[in-house]
């Protein structure tokens, strides 16, 4: 889900950069620093809308290095257990399929997906139930319920199910 | 509704949607924040029957009251028993929970994170079986390096190889070329003869897996110039990062069972564990650098100016070996299907190589010897040690020696041990005039 957050950031500038463009300097060396980062705590930093405020900057001893700390907003996205989600499949194999939901990834077993649909192999691999009437293939839509998360550094990896209602195929590629 | 500061770590189980909501709505109402310590497990139970409550208004939308009670009992129950069939992210790909990862094997080749434990295998390996001998298919392993293509240092081509700088072929259009330059890896291939014709005609009858032991970039790099379209190989390359011991190839992260597999490798001390799966392939040394590697002082094919023969060379012999072994397999009576097992074709087919010759060895090295008769007896040679009239063939090196002159002197053919080599490599008995052994000046 995504959230508008306020977070606070110690920023630390090279002499260089002081002078008049001071602070458009230090926003963009922000922007570069904290979109597409990844936290336990917040989630994935989709992007920085604005600056709150920039406080006081304090010289550390032995190096010309300037700190400010920088309070900015910005949208984080965060998977949470339990949350329905839409994802696009990347890959598919006969132990269930991986799919993307943004910087997502989310890996859906084979257990998790409803026993009517079996695996098939070939040139695309699919899961498709016995009618053939639903398909999930690559680059299908799928809605699908988070039922793990854990963050690292840079990626946030999820657990997922489609055997409960309404979970799965939303779009078919082949249809469109 | 816009979070301030206030992060759901706050909350007993900062991972769950439903808490986190529920935490959010009482911190916005006056009386909570003080309290909030010692209402942690009153909380906690709120939570709780707010969660079932969020959980059975989902049901009643689908199902009728005996539904519920149903699902209900089978949820609990379902988590209770989770087998924990393998982790992605160290969290079990069924339940969620967080795992430790140290049991099973990882699948990084698959993707990344990957891991499933050795139940899950084998009922993955039963189940793609299954699915396998119904089109009448089996598992081939591929060694690259010297296998299926040759490869070197840029800065490792000699002088009399230079022109080949001005003969690579276009990075486009991958298909139509076989000796390419890459530039971003400071190396050159050559794809050996015929590797297209033979992955064309394999991927017919087996499911093929690339395994090596180079890096995984390397893998990826190689896979995609044997298989720009991605059709055989597609997550089935496996290099040295993914296997699970150092310098040894095995296959535990093959999901395939072992007695459909075959490998094509070169080298045979990297399969201790699983020689009877293994075709060994004659070496590919096209560029200097790798004769040099394996101590051979002979000018290499490139500056030779020359090439393996496309339609007669090992690849194209090869092919017609895993072709037999395959009609072999799928020959017999149905019911034997799931007992059947490669390996045992494969020694079946061997042990036709030199069926019916009676081999007598003189003084062959004592060193060389025990791998000899092996080898021999394997292709269906029975080996003797002393002067018999059963006898057809003699292997030495010396013309000289008593069972040589005798060999002579009874019409046997004489042979060089080479020729019992060549005979491994081609799964073929060759032609004796061509290993006579030269007359000592």
């Amino acid at each position: 889900m995504f959230f508008h957050i306020v977070l606070e950031r110690n920023m630390q500038l090279h002499p260089r950069y002081f002078g008049r463009n001071l602070r458009e300097n230090l926003v963009s060396k922000l922007m570069k620093d904290v979109e597409g980062t990844c936290s336990g705590r917040h989630g994935f930093v989709v992007a920085v809308t604005g600056i709150e405020n920039i406080g006081k900057g304090l010289i550390r001893d032995g190096t010309g290095f300037v700190t400010f700390p920088v309070k900015y907003q910005c949208v984080v996205f965060r998977p949470f257990k339990g949350e329905i989600l839409e994802a696009v499949v990347t890959m598919v194999n006969k132990m269930g399929f991986f799919a993307e939901a943004g910087p997502v990834q989310i890996f859906v077993s084979n257990h998790l997906i409803p026993d009517d649909m079996e695996f098939q192999s070939g040139d695309m691999p699919n899961y498709t139930t016995s009618d053939g009437s639903v398909k999930i293939q690559k680059d299908s839509e799928v809605r699908l319920k988070i039922i793990g998360t854990r963050v690292d550094a840079t990626e946030i990896f999820c657990i997922g199910t489609i055997k409960d209602d309404f979970l799965g195929v939303i779009n078919d590629p082949a249809t469109v | 509704m816009s979070v301030v500061t206030d992060s759901p770590v706050h909350s007993s189980s900062s991972d769950d949607f439903v808490a986190f909501l529920d935490a959010e709505l009482n911190a916005s109402s006056p009386n909570s924040s003080p309290e909030n310590e010692a209402e942690n497990e009153d909380e906690l139970e709120i939570v709780r029957i707010k969660r079932q409550k969020f959980e059975s208004i989902e049901e009643t939308e689908g199902s009728t009251s005996e539904g519920i009670i149903i699902r209900n009992l089978e949820a609990s129950a379902e988590v209770d028993v989770c087998t924990h069939p393998g982790s992605f992210g160290n969290m079990c790909i069924r339940c969620g929970q967080k795992l430790d990862g140290e049991a099973g094997v990882t699948f990084g080749y698959i993707h990344k994170g990957l891991r499933l434990h050795d139940e899950e295998i084998s009922r993955l390996r039963n189940a793609d079986m299954k699915s396998l001998l119904c089109r009448k298919k089996l598992y081939l392993v591929l060694d690259l390096d010297h296998t299926l293509l040759n490869s070197t240092h840029l800065a490792h081509l000699s002088s009399e190889e230079s022109y080949l700088f001005n003969q690579t072929d276009s990075l486009a259009d991958v298909s139509k070329g076989s000796l390419f330059k890459l530039e971003h890896m400071h190396m050159m291939t050559k794809l050996r003869p015929f590797v297209r014709p033979f992955l064309k005609e394999a991927s017919e009858m087996f499911e093929m897996y690339i395994y090596t032991m180079g890096d995984r970039p390397y893998a990826l790099e190689m896979a995609k110039l044997l298989d720009p379209q991605g059709e055989y190989f597609n997550s089935k390359v496996i290099s040295r990062d993914d296997g699970t011991q150092k310098h040894q190839k095995g296959l535990d992260v093959v999901l395939g069972q072992e007695s459909a597999v075959l490998i094509l490798d070169d080298t045979e001390h990297a399969w201790t564990k699983h020689k009877d799966n293994l075709i060994l392939m004659e070496r590919y040394h096209f560029f200097a650098s790798s004769c040099r590697q394996f101590g051979f002082s002979c000018k290499s094919l490139a500056e030779l100016k020359s090439d393996e023969n496309e339609t007669d060379g090992a690849l194209a012999k090869i092919l017609q070996v895993l072709k037999q072994v395959h009609c072999i397999y799928f020959d017999k009576d149905q019911e034997d299907l799931v007992d059947r097992d490669v390996r045992q074709v494969l020694s079946t087919v061997r042990s036709e190589v030199l069926s019916g010759c009676v081999i007598l060895f003189s003084r062959i090295c004592h060193g060389a010897l025990p791998s000899l008769q092996k080898m021999a007896e394997q292709m269906g040679a029975t080996c003797l040690t002393e002067i018999d009239s059963s006898v057809t063939h003699v292997v030495a090196t010396d013309v000289g020696t008593e069972k040589s002159r005798w060999a002579v002197k009874e019409n046997k053919i004489l042979v060089h041990p080479l020729w019992i080599e060549a005979a491994n490599y081609f799964w073929q008995k060759q032609p004796e005039e061509n290993f006579i052994i030269k007359k000592k000046q």
